[in-house]
């Protein structure tokens, strides 16, 4: 058995990769396999959805129904990658949301502070091991997962509902949907290129010690016991 | 679906449009007098035929009225009507079918390019080869037109028999009607025939007698005269629209949502430009795992 650095064996890494919010050789461990696993089934659900969905949206997006073999396959694979979607979305759910609970911190951080964020001014004070922004975007996706069914089933069966309902879930999809696709390219491009080190955690797992110093000190203390100095 | 040799003015989810616009046709209309039908069936009768729809099984509801609705197999009914006025009954017969608007609200909504074409002369038609049906054109249709065969799910309502009338014949329910309360010809004749009756209808007491001729749809390619005017006692709407709601979603939510995820993308890729990425410190990364 090999002895890393760390004192560490990869027999104790692997074993710590397997649980969560542990250190693993020199990095710690944010997801273990399981969760990087709903996610992933998540993110490609989603883009499923959304690719078969956008063709049906507007011509501009037409040529997106050849990757399934046309329009008439779209309208069928849509409902039910989007139902699998929702599914996913609900066992995420309940797999994320002990640690998704607002706290004071978080909500004073909303606003102003965010922006400052965003221009790399002001961060976050101490958020542990998710800071108010992706708490909110967890929360949002909820939300966004039952409007896009609750509106997808109306769509999927339009016969069993009167005129008007139909016209309202229709407007209800797409407004979801929209926002939905703004925010998931703002979330996609926050875990790669705007913060390098963010994108292994949901491949490998692990993140350097130092992302999670600067990150996530409240959480970087909780797993380390090290003291999250300053930045 | 026929109608090749028809210019196409308008179809379904085209980005460009389809109007080559170097062949100009007369809008064309079917004419319906309700106050001279007798409730024959004939037309019922030659649209199965012509159009190959088989038979129905027929539903009582009471009157002498076929089905109580448009069918995909079933695309010209005569709905029946009774009413009192001032002690006396009103026995109301009007031909229902697709209304052909000059604003199709079934060619806004559907998502499929080529599934709804409106033909040069107005006739509105839909082609089952490329129709994915999803249903988006009977939540679009303020006259509940659209109907769904039970196996393809695909859409299915009457054409104006275009495959006639690109020949220059007449509709097969024009053809068949005994008492000419049916006409067809181009719609500024259609229609000054139907003012001609209504006139002559006002004079001869039927007050409130009216041509049926939506502004709302743009007005239609089937004019019809009501003898008794109140559209709603005849099943039809008084102030048909495209919804609204219908309208929002094509014309003012799908350019805002394309253009805020452009927005989005384009912006994702400013802020990297203008503020780059937030990198741990060096100092406190020393310990980085090869992993
Ligand atoms: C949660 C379960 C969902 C169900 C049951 C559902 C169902 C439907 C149905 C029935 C349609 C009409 C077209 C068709 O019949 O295929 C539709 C349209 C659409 N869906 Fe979904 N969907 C769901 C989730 C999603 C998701 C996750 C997305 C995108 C991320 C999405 C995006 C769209 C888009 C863009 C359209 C076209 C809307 C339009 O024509 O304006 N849907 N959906
Ligand atoms: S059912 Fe067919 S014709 Fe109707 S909107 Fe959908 S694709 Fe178009």
């Amino acid at each position: 058995m090999t002895t890393m650095a760390h004192g560490q064996t990869e027999m104790e890494i692997a074993a710590g990769r397997a649980r969560e919010n542990v250190v693993a050789g020199g990095a710690l461990v944010r997801h273990r396999r399981a969760s990087r696993l709903i996610h992933w089934s998540v993110a490609g659900t989603f883009f499923l959805s959304l690719l078969s969905g956008m063709p049906i949206w507007t011509p501009l997006f037409g040529w997106m129904a050849g990757l399934f073999g046309g329009l008439e396959v779209c309208r069928w694979l849509h409902p039910y990658a989007g139902s699998l979607f929702f599914i996913l979305s609900i066992l995420q759910f309940f797999h994320w949301l002990g640690d998704m609970r607002l706290t004071e911190g978080d909500r004073s951080w909303f606003g102003p502070k965010a922006f400052k964020y965003m221009h790399h001014e002001d961060f976050p004070a101490d958020p542990g091991k998710y800071n108010g922004g992706q708490k909110l975007f967890f929360w949002a996706v909820t939300l966004g997962a039952i409007g896009l069914l609750l509106s997808g089933l109306i769509m999927w069966f339009p016969l069993y509902f009167p005129q008007m309902i139909r016209e309202l879930a229709i407007l209800l999809h797409d407004i979801t949907f929209i926002l939905f696709l703004v925010a998931v390219i703002t979330h996609i491009y926050l875990g790669t290129a705007a913060e390098p080190g963010t994108f292994r955690a949901m491949t490998r797992g692990t993140v350097t010690r130092a992302w999670a110093r600067l990150h996530h000190p409240g959480w970087f203390q909780e797993v380390t016991g090290d003291e999250a100095r300053k930045r | 679906m026929a109608g090749q040799t028809l210019e196409i003015k308008r179809s379904s989810a085209a980005m460009w449009g389809t109007h080559t616009g170097i062949r100009t046709t007369p809008t064309v209309a079917k004419y319906i007098d309700t106050t001279t039908c007798i409730g024959c069936k004939a037309c019922e009768a030659a649209c199965q035929e012509w159009n190959d729809l088989g038979t129905v099984e027929t539903h009582q509801t009471g009157t002498y009225q076929t089905l109580p609705k448009l069918d995909a197999k079933f695309w010209n009914l005569i709905r029946f009507n009774e009413r009192e006025v001032d002690g006396g009954l009103m026995w109301m017969m009007r031909k229902d079918q697709c209304m052909h608007c000059a604003e199709p609200g079934c060619l806004e909504a559907c998502p499929a390019p080529g599934a709804i074409v409106q033909y040069g002369n107005g006739i509105v038609d839909v082609d089952p080869s490329k129709c994915i049906g999803c249903g988006y054109c009977a939540t679009g249709c303020p006259f509940d037109v659209p109907k769904f065969h039970v196996k393809t799910g695909k859409m299915a309502k009457c054409t104006l028999c275009v495959d006639r009338v690109e020949v220059g014949l007449e509709p097969a329910c024009v053809k068949a009607c005994p008492t000419g309360c049916l006409n067809f010809g181009t719609k500024d004749d259609m229609v000054a025939l139907g003012k001609a009756r209504v006139d002559q209808l006002n004079k001869s007491g039927f007050k409130e007698a009216m041509l049926y001729d939506p502004e709302g749809v743009g007005g239609t390619s089937v004019v019809t005269v009501l003898g008794h005017g109140h559209p709603e006692w005849y099943d039809l709407p008084v102030d048909p629209n495209v919804p609204v709601l219908v309208r929002l979603w094509k014309s003012v939510l799908r350019p805002v949502g394309v253009l805020a995820a452009l927005v989005t993308a384009i912006g994702t890729f400013a802020h990297y430009t203008k503020y780059g990425p937030i990198e741990p410190p060096s100092d406190g990364g020393s310990d980085e795992h090869p992993n």
